[in-house]
């Protein structure tokens, strides 16, 4: 086997030269006379256009129409599970093969320390290969979005194994990350909101070397995008209280795969899941809840205020500024609230309010000093109703006592 | 030449100086033809001997003031004259420009806010002063002949005078000005034959800155000009046959002299300058956002004076065609606009001119309902949008 391969790097060594044929294995191969069905699956990946070849994988004889010559030797028809990461292998942890395509070449080896690998070495082949993620013969590159690794479909490409509940309970998982996740504020984001650095599995779990963070691990995998979120929450109590009690930090609250979007509504409800109602820690989270909403109306009343300038037209350009300014002041708040100290959140709120409040007063004294015009009015009224007094005086003089 | 002084001896001498040069009487004859004199001045004689004389003739009836709405309109026309001037020191007429123009006339410019208010107020009351005129006109029938062309000439006015506020209407380029005047010409791009030379004029279905150059110019040279000249038409039928209905209602002694009128004049347009005023601080008109052509904002509607053609056209089921509907409408208006001839036509002794008299009324109270009906349809809904 390693012999006829090695005579087929030669052989595609001694092509690449002759032609800059992408076409050319594949060309030169006869194979797709027989199985024109794998030919065109295998046509419309990547490895035929940088010249990998049938025989590169499966061996056999190309040049020819005879079955029993072509399938002669080292030929293999399909290949073993197990076998199929070493094979993959061959070349993509090639350094000097990979170099020129700028891609990495420690896959197989993060791979053997992931559980699917772990798992393969114990001679478990039901756990996902190479080819369970990124297709047999239609291997496209990540980047393209017909790929079975392009970020948006990653969540699926999991979920065939991962959703699937009688697999599952093979190794006694009884949730379903898929379903979960597909509910999530990431997913929505990622597939519906269209922004394309929301998480999917291989953010949290890792790609090659994937496996599920343990407790005392969560905090830091969402801390690489929440990050201001965990430097409050490693501040707070509940780091080293949780550690502990052995509960998951930051999916102890908000889940591990169904994370839901989160509002300031969550500090008056949240805390009894864990805590007794009625205790200092509920009333902890309903004084933050009570600071974030306090400074949320005044912003509201401020923008309210903003709209009604705008109408009259005032300038609200600078006015337009601060409140994004408190709006941001508002949005820290939040994650301050990690913390669990309402000093921290008040921080926040009070600026955020202070601003709102400033706002507020300018365009009051703003829309005052309109209203004044309506005292002009009273002037002009008196000097027009003179000015009709004198003209209707003036018409009785000069008709000289005449009736009109 | 000599600087006017207080003295009366230097005031004659500069009016006598004119008068050996210009022919001052006919000038203010030509003026004064806009409601200001019902009667005719002797252009031979010197101004001030003219005038000494116009004004103490009697007091024709209809000179008296709850009849002046002619002059009421001559007024309201002026005001709209002297602020669109104002106004035309500022405003840019390109869709990129025309928004943020008027919104610095509004907001940085002195009494800019003042101006615009005062502009767009007065073109409210003008387009009521000359329905309210053309109601009046109907009810005192000053439709019969001689007074045809009164008729028709006020029905003009009133066309006219749609078209100056439609046209200038879109320029401020907000949001509601742009809708409604999209909706309100898809009214009447429907009217047949018109409706066509009409988007061929001003630049295709569609608003866009041809639209808006061409409302502009429309707006500030060709259409003021054409509704001065009706005005004028409108006053020089006045002199020749009078307003009152009887004939010889004119000059009966004991009702004052002419002066009065003078008076009333100046009365009648200093109350109606103060309720511009007082609407244009009480009640100033909204300023919403840029236009966009690709967001209809909530509650657009035609504007006001064209709900009823609106309400009109969409009484009508949706298999027919809007032509038809249109048509409809213009034969009603021409109807309306011709009718004195129409009324001319019917024997007198059947009851017939009873008929064309409640004929006319039908008109307008159908005009009233359709507007309503028109207000109703776009009525903001709770849920729809």
């Amino acid at each position: 086997m390693k012999r006829s391969r090695a005579l087929a790097a030669l052989g595609l060594a001694m092509a690449l030269p002759l032609a800059g044929a992408a076409a050319h294995a594949a060309g030169e191969s006869r194979c797709g006379v027989c199985h024109p069905d794998v030919r065109v699956a295998f046509e419309r990946g990547v490895h035929p256009r940088e010249g990998v070849a049938c025989t590169d994988c499966h061996g056999g004889n190309p040049r020819t129409l005879e079955v029993a010559e072509a399938h002669r030797g080292s030929f293999t028809a399909r290949r073993a599970r197990k076998e199929i990461p070493k094979l993959c292998a061959s070349c993509h942890a090639d350094v000097a093969r990979m170099r020129p395509y700028n891609l990495a070449t420690d896959q197989y080896a993060l791979y053997q320390t992931s559980r699917h690998g772990q798992l393969l070495a114990g001679g478990d082949a039901r756990v996902a290969v190479c080819t369970d993620c990124h297709g047999a013969h239609d291997i496209l590159p990540p980047g393209d979005p017909g790929s079975r690794v392009a970020r948006r479909n990653v969540p699926g490409t999991c979920g065939r194994c991962h959703g699937d509940a009688r697999l599952m309970g093979a190794y006694g998982k009884k949730d379903d990350p898929f379903a979960d996740y597909m509910k999530s504020v990431h997913a929505s984001a990622l597939l519906e909101g269209g922004n394309p650095r929301a998480p999917e599995c291989s953010s949290c779990h890792g790609v090659h070397g994937v496996a599920p963070p343990g407790v005392g691990d969560v905090d830091k995998v969402c801390g690489n995008c929440h990050e201001p979120t965990r430097r409050y929450f490693m501040d707070s109590p509940h780091h080293d209280g949780m550690k502990r009690a052995g509960l998951p930090e930051c999916a102890a609250c908000h889940q591990n795969h169904a994370i839901a979007r989160t509002s300031a509504a969550l500090l008056g409800s949240l805390c009894e899941s864990c805590h007794a109602p009625g205790g200092k820690e509920v009333e902890l989270g309903r004084a933050m809840l009570a600071l974030y909403t306090g400074a949320e109306g005044e912003i509201e009343r401020a923008s309210d205020l903003v709209a009604r300038a705008e109408a009259v037209p005032i300038d609200v350009e600078d006015y337009r500024a601060r409140l994004e300014e408190a709006r941001t002041y508002l949005t820290e708040a939040l994650p301050a609230a990690h913390t669990l100290s309402a000093g921290q959140v008040e921080h926040f709120t009070r600026r955020s309010r202070s601003i709102a409040g400033e706002i507020g007063s300018e365009i009051d004294e703003k829309l005052h000093d309109l209203r004044l015009r309506r005292f002009g009015l009273i002037v002009f009224w008196f000097y027009a109703l003179l000015t009709v007094a004198v003209l209707i005086a003036a018409r009785r003089a000069r008709q000289g006592g005449t009736p009109s | 030449m000599g600087v006017p002084t207080d003295r009366p001896a230097a005031r004659e001498r500069l009016l006598a100086w004119f008068e050996r040069r210009l022919n001052l009487t006919e000038i203010f004859s030509l003026l004064s033809i806009y409601g200001l004199f019902y009667t005719e001045l002797d252009t031979r004689k010197p101004l001030r001997q003219a005038l000494r004389e116009a004004v103490a003739r009697p007091l024709p009836s209809y000179a008296r003031w709850p009849r002046l709405l002619g002059l009421l309109a001559v007024g309201l026309f002026v005001v709209q004259a002297v602020t669109g001037a104002l106004l035309a020191f500022y405003y840019q007429p390109t869709t990129e420009a025309a928004y943020a123009s008027v919104r610095s006339i509004v907001r940085d410019v002195r009494f800019g806010w003042f101006v615009h208010q005062i502009h767009r107020w007065g073109a409210q009351l003008l387009l009521a002063v000359l329905i309210v005129r053309l109601l009046r006109f109907f009810y005192d029938r000053l439709y019969r002949a001689p007074r045809e062309l009164l008729w028709v000439v006020a029905v003009a006015l009133l066309a006219v005078g749609i078209q100056l506020e439609l046209t200038g209407r879109l320029l401020t380029w907000n949001s509601l000005s742009y809708w409604s005047t999209t909706r309100g010409l898809e009214v009447v791009f429907d009217l047949p034959v018109v409706g066509s030379i009409l988007a061929f004029l001003i630049g295709g279905h569609e608003v866009g800155e041809l639209t808006l150059v061409r409302f502009y110019f429309l707006h500030v040279a060709i259409v003021p000009l054409v509704f001065a000249v009706l005005l004028y038409l409108s006053f020089a039928t006045i002199r020749r046959v009078g307003l009152s209905p009887e004939a010889d209602e004119m000059g009966t002694a004991g009702r004052g002299q002419y002066v009065a009128h003078l008076y009333n004049v100046a009365v009648l347009l200093t109350l109606i300058f103060a309720a511009l005023v007082t609407l244009a601080v009480i009640v100033p008109a909204p300023f919403p956002g840029q236009a966009d052509p690709f967001a209809t904002p909530v509650g657009v509607r035609p504007p006001w004076y064209l709900l009823a053609a609106y309400g009109f056209q969409e009484l009508f089921p949706t298999f027919v065609p809007h032509w038809v509907s249109g048509a409809l409408l213009l034969l009603t208006l021409l109807l309306f606009t011709a009718l004195p001839f129409v009324e001319a036509r019917v024997p007198e002794r059947a009851q017939g001119r009873r008929l064309v008299f409640l004929l006319g009324i039908a008109i307008f109270v159908l005009w009233g309902a359709c507007a309503a009906y028109g207000f109703w349809l776009d009525m903001p809904r709770g849920g729809g949008g």
